[in-house]
Formats: C-alpha cells, structure tokens, sequence
C-alpha cells in the first residue's frame, strides 16, 4: 500500500527541478538573445553545470513517477507524447553536443556586458528554447494522450 | 457567487474548454499554465539563488532586466489559470490547498516586485536575502500546493 502523498510528493519534486532547469536554460539562452546585455555571458554561462544535477533529480523523480503510472510511458499501447518528449530531450542533447564540439560555446564565454552573441549561437539558443518549450508541451499531452494509439 | 456559477455553466468557450476531446482544448490551456509557472517560478529561483549569495561572479543589477521576460510569463500563468478555474469553478473552489496556493503565489509575486529596486541597486543586505528566502520558499509552496490539489 503506497501513501497518497508519495505521487504528488514526486511530481512537487520533478516539477521543481524541470523549473530550476529551465530556469537556468532560458536565463542564458535570453541572454544570448540580447535580453540583460549587461550581463557578460562568461559567469552567465557558469550556471550551466548545474543543469546536470536538476536533469538528473528530473529524470530520477520522472523515472519514479513512471513506475507509478506506466500508460505515460513508452507502453505498449505506445503514448506518442512520451515518445516526443523523449525525442525533444535527444534533440536538446545532439544540439548542446553541437554548442560544445563546435566551439561555440567557448565563443560565447567571449562576449562581454553590452556585447551581442553571433548569429549562430542566437540560432542554437533559439533552438534550444524551442525544444524545451517542446518537452514541456509532451510532457502536458502525457496524460491526455496516454492511449491514444 | 451563484451568479459566477451560472456564466461558468453557459458560456460558450468554457464549455468548449470542458467538454472537447482535442488536445487544443483544456490540455492546451494547461500547457500554457505550466509552461508560464515553469519560467516564471524557475528564472526566480535562479535569480534568488544568486541573491543569496552563490555565483558571486555573475553581477547583480543587470539581472533586473530579466523581469520583463518573467513578468510575461507570470501574465500567461495567471491568465491560463483563471481560465481553468472558471471552467471548473466548483471543484478549484471548493479544494482546501487552492487558497494555500494563492496566498503563496500572492506573496511571490509581491516579493518579486520589491526585489527589483534592490536588484537594479545591487543591494545583497540581510534583508534582500531574506526576501530571496522567502520567495523561494514561496514559489516551492506554491508548486507543491498544486500538485497536492489533486488529491484533496
């Protein structure tokens, strides 16, 4: 017999580390946008190793919460949301490797208070942004598309 | 009050909002809300984290101007939120935790809006950190306060 609260406990739990994660992702990617130009992006960017300990309370609370309730995962029947989502975070994945490979990243670091990002890294911020808001969506459609084929 | 009830009940768009099967619907609107809460309770703590004294290279003042963004998003939290409690007034009502969560998200958004004059000035004083606690501690109740709703 598992308590009541345990669920919503999990839920309180992944929610809030998807927030402080996209938190920290959507600072950074604001900023390469040209939002808080007086922000050197070099500390900025120092937040971002911190995305890896909330991915990891988000996927570790997310895996929880699967056992809990097995039709919002991959199934079968297969949930499509689930399966986009988790495509979303192999996306978000293959573009932070591209941000890292091509020296992006360290180009970024570069660009001081009142400075603009280049074009390329605004595209791989924007990009970026869009998946995430992409995983969020999937991640609402679970429960209304659990079934659904 | 009853008066509420009634327009809840008539009203085209609520009922659609209620009763249609398309994912354009309710779930859409829940998106938004949770999209919206995601940004807004996720740059706050972020930005109260650095308040409180962690990341000390990253400067204080230019944080400020990342309320425009987070205010956006509080708008479309709020908004898409409303409108899920007028199409389901009686049970968003009538559930205990629902005052909890506005009295949380009320207190949040006040601290928020003291916080800033104290960001653009880069004032870290004992009392800004103590309003980052507490807008931390609110946000967290807040988000807790609505996943437990479900299941009182």
């Amino acid at each position: 017999m598992r308590s009541w609260w345990i669920v919503p406990l999990w839920k309180t739990l992944h929610y809030i580390a998807i927030a402080a994660l996209v938190g920290i992702v959507g600072l950074v990617d604001l900023r390469i946008f040209g939002v808080a130009k007086g922000l050197p992006l070099r500390p900025l960017q120092r937040l971002m190793p911190w995305a890896t300990p909330a991915f990891a309370v988000a996927a570790v609370s997310g895996y929880a919460l699967l056992q809990i309730n097995p039709a919002n995962a991959l199934g079968p029947p297969v949930n499509v949301a689930f399966a986009a989502k988790i495509a979303f975070l192999v996306f978000i994945g293959l573009n932070d490797i591209l941000y890292f490979a091509t020296g992006l990243k360290r180009q970024v670091d570069g660009v001081g208070a009142g400075e603009s990002a280049s074009a390329s890294a605004k595209i791989v911020a924007g990009v970026s942004l869009a998946l995430w808001a992409g995983v969020v969506f999937w991640s609402r459609m679970l429960t209304f598309l659990a079934g659904a084929i | 009050m009853q008066l509420l009830q009634q327009w809840s009940e008539t009203n085209g768009f609520l009922i659609w909002l209620r009763e249609s099967p398309s994912i354009w619907a309710y779930p859409t609107v829940f998106f938004l809300h949770t999209i919206g809460l995601i940004f807004t309770a996720g740059a706050s703590i972020i930005i109260n984290t650095r308040l409180l004294g962690a990341m000390p290279q990253i400067p204080v003042a230019p944080l400020a101007r990342f309320f425009r963004p987070i205010w956006i998003a509080f708008w479309v939290t709020a908004i898409s939120g409303a409108i899920m409690v007028a199409a389901d007034l009686q049970t968003k009502l009538e559930n205990r935790l629902f005052p909890l969560k506005m009295i949380f998200v009320v207190l949040a958004v006040v601290i928020t809006a003291l916080l800033r004059r104290r960001i653009e000035q880069s004032s870290l004083s004992g009392s800004t950190r103590a309003l980052a606690a507490a807008s931390l501690v609110c946000w967290l109740g807040a988000v807790a306060a609505g996943k437990f709703m479900a299941y009182f």
